[in-house]
């Protein structure tokens, strides 16, 4: 501790390169540190209560093939299923498509099944009895109500593309929700009528509600035989493990994200590296007037490290900081519905963006440290700067 | 005639630069006793600065024996030298050496952070040590606000703040104007003379020649036997 005033007046000795160091640094720990949230929230997390007692169903063979609504009988025969209820994605065009935000997610739904499936979803019972009993009707969540600035009341009108035709949809619920809610729910009633009868008694996937997270496994496994020599042979899997599914469709997510982080942590470590050879160099004749003073070479090694590290820590904590905003924003952007629920600030992301910092300060000046540690006093006094 | 507190016996420094093969220092033999002051003298690449590192284990013989205050330099590995060099001596450089970054009560404060003292004890020897250069109203000034000889006042006080036996100065007044240098010369002289630091000085100026009681003449790498 007796060293640390020396290394931070090291570090803010030539202000403008640290400031700009630690923003390099900053921007690449705040791309990584959104990487590392979007891979933890799809891969390393655990479900919350509700959503481990959910399963999806869709067709083995693709979301785009359709399953026969007829399953849902043959499904709530199964131990552990307490709800069957179809889910359909609608697609559709609300205003203009080009623009992103009016691309929110929407489905077609059985009224009365949506907030038992969802009990983390809170509605006034007034709104969700409307939402039952109004075909026309559609719940929207808190989020979508906010970034469209739509009341009770309001229409809704939508141009269908995979359901062809004109609907319009009065909102009669807002719920709010813990993770997005740029989300539309309409009764899938309303759709169906207006669809031709071949194009009827199909549906997207079925929302499976079981008895105990527990039975999923099994569950899963009793509807996937259950369908298995039928035409549309079934692919059941859990909730989260369905978002992560449809994520894939555009390719393999999990390795651009790890190679994407990579390659930010070698190019800011080569910056880095060039960086701190150069502030190194510089003060190669301060090292021996130091080691005269009786500095050892290792008390060297740790002044050096130690200020690289430091510069680094300030640059993770800002990009990490930086990136809990980016999470936010995209969290409530229209695509957030589309994505598991983020932790926006997660200790624990946060502890590895500063370790990554101080592995990356640490490497970037392991090899100019230790040669300014070993260099004879004698050589380092006649530098000439 | 006290102690000596530096023996050297046939020390020599030899070495390779592009190929040159160059004697730095040969066959140096020499003992300065403990409450000296002496200058080396010489001319440019005699041997004065090469002999004044070796004698504070800043570099290494490769011929011959030194022994300061009693240790054998040549047994001692390089933390322990860096351990005896923090105790025992205290280097002055020519052109100063402060830290930028550091005040001077922090420039003079440099050397005590690798003792056991607190940090409350470590401000208060590095301001004794300033008052006694006389900058005790400059505690705070960083050295782009000194000049140069409140400078080397400076870099004096870093240099005694341990309260070494031996202060060794590379060509003091070097960098100084005749004014700034006279007050360096007395300032060691009183180290030497109250404090009985034993001060080994290499310089160019006979001037500074005079403050010494003792000169020894380097040429070609060999101490000149009039002198020794």
């Amino acid at each position: 501790m007796r060293f640390l005033p020396l290394i931070l007046r090291n570090s803010w000795r030539n202000r403008r390169r640290t400031l700009l160091t630690i923003a390099s640094i900053g921007v690449s720990m705040c791309l990584l540190g959104v990487m590392i949230a979007l891979y933890s929230a799809f891969w390393l997390s655990k479900p919350q209560d509700n959503q481990a007692l959910r399963l999806v169903v869709r067709n083995r063979v693709s979301l785009a093939v359709f399953l026969p609504l007829a399953y849902r009988q043959q499904i709530e025969k199964i131990p552990g299923v307490r709800i069957a209820t179809p889910a359909t994605w609608f697609g559709g065009t609300y205003k203009d498509a080009r623009e992103a935000r009016n691309n929110f997610a929407r489905f077609s739904v059985e009224p009365e099944k949506l907030f038992p499936l969802f009990a983390e979803w809170s509605i006034p019972e007034d709104q969700k009895q409307a939402f039952i009993h109004e075909r026309t009707a559609c719940v929207i969540g808190r989020d979508l109500a906010n970034a469209f600035n739509f009341h009770l009341g309001d229409r809704i009108p939508l141009q269908g593309d995979i359901f062809p035709g004109n609907f319009e949809f009065t909102v009669r619920g807002i719920f709010d929700s813990p993770s997005n809610s740029n989300l539309m729910y309409f009764n899938k009633e309303y759709i169906d009528q207006a669809m031709p009868e071949r194009r009827r008694g199909f549906v997207d996937t079925f929302y499976i509600l079981i008895d105990a997270p527990e039975h999923s496994a099994r569950v899963a496994n009793a509807i996937d035989a259950q369908f298995r020599n039928s035409t549309g042979a079934t692919k059941t899997e859990s909730e989260q493990a369905f978002v992560v599914g449809f994520l894939s469709m555009l390719g393999d997510v999990r390795m651009f994200l790890v190679w994407i982080s990579a390659a930010v942590m070698f190019t800011i470590l080569l910056v880095s590296a060039n960086t701190m050879a150069m502030s190194v160099r510089e003060r190669v004749r301060e090292v021996g007037v130091l080691k005269t003073l009786g500095f050892t070479p290792g008390t060297i090694l740790f002044l050096i490290l130690g200020e690289a590290v430091a510069i680094s820590i300030a640059g993770g904590a800002i990009g990490y900081l930086i990136s809990t905003v980016l999470l936010k924003g995209v969290q409530r952007s229209p695509m957030g519905g589309f994505l598991p629920s983020l932790h926006v600030v997660d200790p624990v992301i946060a502890a590895v963006c500063l370790a990554l910092a101080a592995l990356i300060g640490l490497l970037s000046s392991l090899v100019p440290a230790l040669g300014a540690s070993r260099a004879p006093i004698v050589e380092a006094l006649r530098s000439t700067d | 005639m006290s102690e000596p507190i530096i023996e050297t016996r046939n020390l020599t420094k030899e070495f390779l630069r592009d190929e040159f093969h160059v004697v730095a220092l040969k066959d140096v033999t020499l003992e300065i006793p403990q409450g000296e002051f002496v200058t080396l003298m010489g001319p440019s690449g005699s041997g004065k600065s090469t002999l004044l590192h070796l004698i504070a284990a800043m570099d290494r013989p490769t011929g011959g024996e030194i022994r300061v205050l009693g240790h054998n330099l040549r047994e001692l590995t390089d933390r322990e030298i860096a351990h005896w060099r923090n105790e025992n001596v205290g280097f002055i450089f020519q052109q100063f050496n402060l830290l930028p970054v550091l005040t001077a009560l922090e420039n003079v404060e440099l050397p005590l952070k690798l003792t056991h003292l607190n940090k409350a004890e470590r401000l208060e020897h590095a301001a004794t040590a300033l008052n006694l250069v006389g900058l005790g109203d400059r505690l705070g000034h960083f050295p782009r606000q000194l000049s140069g000889g409140q400078e080397q006042r400076v870099a004096i006080a870093r240099a005694i703040v341990t309260d070494p036996a031996l202060i060794l100065a590379d060509e003091p007044t070097g960098n100084l104007d005749a004014a700034s240098a006279q007050e360096v010369l007395t300032i060691l002289s009183k180290l030497n003379k109250d404090f009985g630091k034993t001060i080994v000085m290499v310089t160019h100026d006979p001037h500074a020649a005079h403050f010494a009681t003792r000169v020894h003449h380097l040429e070609k790498g060999e101490l000149m036997p009039d002198a020794a």
